[in-house]
């Protein structure tokens, strides 16, 4: 049989939206009709399911996750002079937040799991060390309970970056419901998403909560009553009213990728050298990413591009080695397994709107490539 | 005739969606483009923006108050350092000092609302490093000298431009007479969008360059980060509607004018009562705020609003006087002019949408109170 060449993008957006377009338009006209940009009865809608999704008793939307972080960091007194562990191979943003309220990154290597290495995470603990922001990379959460405890025996906050993780579950607890604060990114990209930037906080702690409202709004208390400076981070409107309507699949949606994921194991476990992603017993991941590793990554993030399979690298160089982070003394070598991953790792495409035809097609092209 | 309480709002945002279908149809085309983050909008927009403010340059970000923070971080203003502004100004224009790391030195305002030129020179120490004078209600500060300060202390001038688009003092446009300048594009602002929005003009490639850095991240490609920076982006839902009303910019200007010219003119027989908005020959006010000051205000307000008539204060409290403010350690007292107007400003509705009877019921509604 001669299988035709299909073209499966990494992400697909535009799919997503044409099966949703009637009902976020609806959403969107709305607003119109009311009139209320910012801050909308939209927005504190959202906040209430969400709250209720996470299992927390607040969240707070802002304009994006890297403010979710910066503000969460902020609301806890984390300034000049602290010091905040976190890791090396995420996203930018969850080192940069650190920076940008003036206080110290300090890397922890991660494992097999792209988490934070829980083995090497005590001795990067120093008198000045304030907080502790695990990621919940690829939307498998990190491995809280050895974090938490942890954090209990030497007095330090947890502040969980949830960006790529809503819905995940660490025993039995949703993220973002297990440290003090959880930071959520709403970004187009994202497993819920809008349509523009977009993030979320969530905690337990009304004080906290209220701060956090006040912060992310010029710190105004009232109209005409500024308690703290602060910034403007608001979600908009409109965002909300676009996340309302795709909170309602995210169930869906997340079995969905989940499945995927499934599929992707059974197919792919074994195969040349490829390192497949799976859960531990004390998880059920989400799936923002399906990373897999092997040692001929260029060669075959080529061969899927040749069969028309879009792929990714999230990220092809780890903080500590971005010109940005120079001034932070680390080097090639600092943080071993990262960077090897660095090297290795490719996301296969992972989304709702993902054909079976499409998958079995990117499951036939690997495992071609590693037959050749 | 008499106009009997007749209601005349100061939001006009119900009135701008006589053509929403326009609208929708340009939200609906690129909602299935997914185009969302820095997208082709958002390009389009600022190539617009840049060219009808008569600038070379423009950066969409997040908010107006981000566009202020990320023009002073671009100067190079931080931690240690002083920057020169009045008290006398929405609350962000302060807070982007306080985000930037640098420390507000204040300088009161004259009898246009603007800041006092004379005062500049007595507030500058050896940690000044910028002035940021705020072309407040959409009038133009008086440019001039303080650029001649600046250049002559080798300060950067950033323009608080958010309530002033189009303004401009003889042939030089705002935006055009400092380093850089923000506009915010917040939905009560002369070109508004449907959600938070902000631009930045400068004439400095250089500037521009490294600010598209500085609102994405620090990102010099997807996979490279030379600086960290922030997450602040217009979005493309954003752009396109700011495309749009862009094409009315002239036409708001022109109707805020002439219906500022009406309101001067159904005043001027009253100075004993009512100081119209000072305006130094050759500005182009553009009446973000028609701002009068006047006699017996809190009362004032009260019979206005109770006759329908949406009249406001902005704001209430100059910024020294603000809780946030209570370290930087000025008092009751220190800028007396501010302080005054606090107590004597009302703004009265004025936005493209009023019709000729709402601008007749609120004159009839003002000179009524004083007996007149």
């Amino acid at each position: 049989m001669v299988i035709s060449k299909p073209q499966i993008p990494y992400v697909d957006l535009a799919g997503q939206h044409k099966l949703l377009k009637a009902e976020l338009m609806e959403s969107v006209g709305n607003v119109f009709d009311h009139g209320q940009f910012i801050f909308g009865q939209e927005v504190e809608t959202l906040e209430r399911q969400f709250a209720k999704l996470c299992g927390v008793k607040y969240a707070v939307a802002v304009n994006s996750g890297t403010d979710a972080l910066i503000l969460a960091l902020r609301v806890l007194g984390i300034g000049p002079g602290d010091e905040v562990i976190t890791v090396p191979n995420s996203f930018i943003a969850s080192t940069s937040c650190i920076i940008l309220v003036g206080a110290q990154p300090v890397f922890v290597d991660v494992g097999e799991d792209y988490n934070l290495d829980t083995s090497s995470l005590e001795k990067a603990i120093t008198p000045r060390t304030k907080a502790i922001l695990p990621v919940h990379f690829t939307g498998r959460p990190a491995n809280m309970a050895p974090i938490m405890e942890l954090a209990k025996k030497h007095g330090l906050l947890v502040i969980e970056d949830c960006a790529q993780a809503v819905l995940a579950e660490y025993q039995g607890q949703i993220v973002g419901s297990i440290g003090k604060i959880g930071c959520f990114s709403l970004h187009p990209l994202k497993n819920l998403n809008g349509c523009g930037d977009g993030g979320m906080m969530t905690t337990d702690d009304e004080v906290l909560a209220d701060k956090l409202k006040v912060l992310r709004n010029h710190g105004l208390k009232t109209r005409d009553e500024c308690v703290t400076w602060s910034i403007n981070s608001r979600l908009d409107t409109i965002q909300a009213a676009i996340l309302l309507v795709k909170l309602k699949y995210l169930d869906e949606w997340t079995q969905h990728c989940r499945e995927i994921a499934a599929f992707y194991q059974q197919n792919l476990i074994g195969v040349g050298d490829l390192r497949i992603p799976t859960d531990q017993e004390y998880e059920k991941a989400v799936y923002h990413t399906f990373v897999v590793q092997t040692g001929r990554r260029d060669e075959l993030k080529q061969h899927l591009a040749d069969a028309g399979v879009g792929t990714a690298i999230h990220y092809p160089t780890p903080i500590h080695l971005h010109e940005a982070a120079a001034h932070l003394g680390h080097g090639a070598g600092s943080f071993p397994v990262a960077e090897r991953q660095a090297n290795q790792i490719l996301s296969l495409p992972i989304y709702p709107e993902l054909e079976q035809e499409s998958l079995n097609y990117i499951v036939k092209s690997i495992q071609e490539f590693y037959q050749t | 005739m008499r106009l009997e309480k007749l209601r005349v709002p100061f939001n006009y945002l119900d009135r701008q969606f006589a053509d929403m279908d326009l609208y929708l149809e340009d939200i609906k085309e690129l909602v299935m483009t997914g185009d969302f983050t820095i997208g082709a909008p958002v390009g389009e927009f600022e190539r617009r923006i840049a060219e009808k403010s008569g600038i070379p340059y423009s950066i969409g970000v997040a908010s107006g108050t981000d566009a202020l923070t990320l023009s002073l971080k671009v100067m190079g203003v931080g931690p240690g350092d002083e920057v020169i502004t009045t008290p006398f100004t929405f609350i962000a224009t302060v807070g982007a000092i306080v985000s930037a790391g640098a420390r507000p030195v204040f300088v009161d305002s004259d009898e246009s609302f603007l800041i006092d030129p004379s005062k500049i020179e007595e507030a500058i120490t050896d940690k000044t490093r910028a002035i940021m004078p705020v072309h407040y209600t959409g009038n133009v500060a008086e440019m001039a000298p303080i650029v001649e300060i600046a250049n002559r202390r080798g300060l950067a001038i950033v323009e608080d431009a958010c309530q002033a688009i189009m303004a401009s003092d003889g042939e030089q446009p705002v935006g055009s007479i400092g380093d850089a300048a923000g506009i915010s594009l917040h939905p009560l602002k002369n070109l508004n969008v449907w959600g938070d929005g902000g631009v930045i003009l400068t004439r400095s490639e250089e500037t521009y360059e490294k600010l598209r850095l500085l609102r994405n991240h620090g990102l010099f490609t997807r996979d490279e980060v030379t600086v960290f920076g922030q997450n602040s982006r217009l979005h493309s839902l954003q752009a396109v509607v700011g495309i749009r009303l862009l094409e009315q910019m002239e036409w708001i200007t022109d109707q805020r004018r002439s219906i500022a010219a009406t309101y001067d003119e159904a005043f001027a027989d009253l100075p004993e009562f009512i100081k119209t908005p000072p305006v130094r020959p050759g500005v182009r006010h553009v009446y973000h705020l028609y701002m009068l000051r006047v006699q017996r205000r809190d009362e004032l307000l009260t019979y206005l609003i109770d006759n329908g008539v949406e009249a406001k204060i902005h704001y209430p409290i100059p910024v020294h006087l603000q809780e946030a403010a209570v370290s930087l350690g000025y008092k009751k007292g220190d800028f007396p002019v501010s302080e005054e107007s606090c107590n004597s400003i009302v703004s009265l509705p004025l936005h493209q949408h009023l019709t000729s009877d709402e601008i007749q019921a609120t004159i009839e509604q003002v000179r009524r109170f004083y007996g007149k």
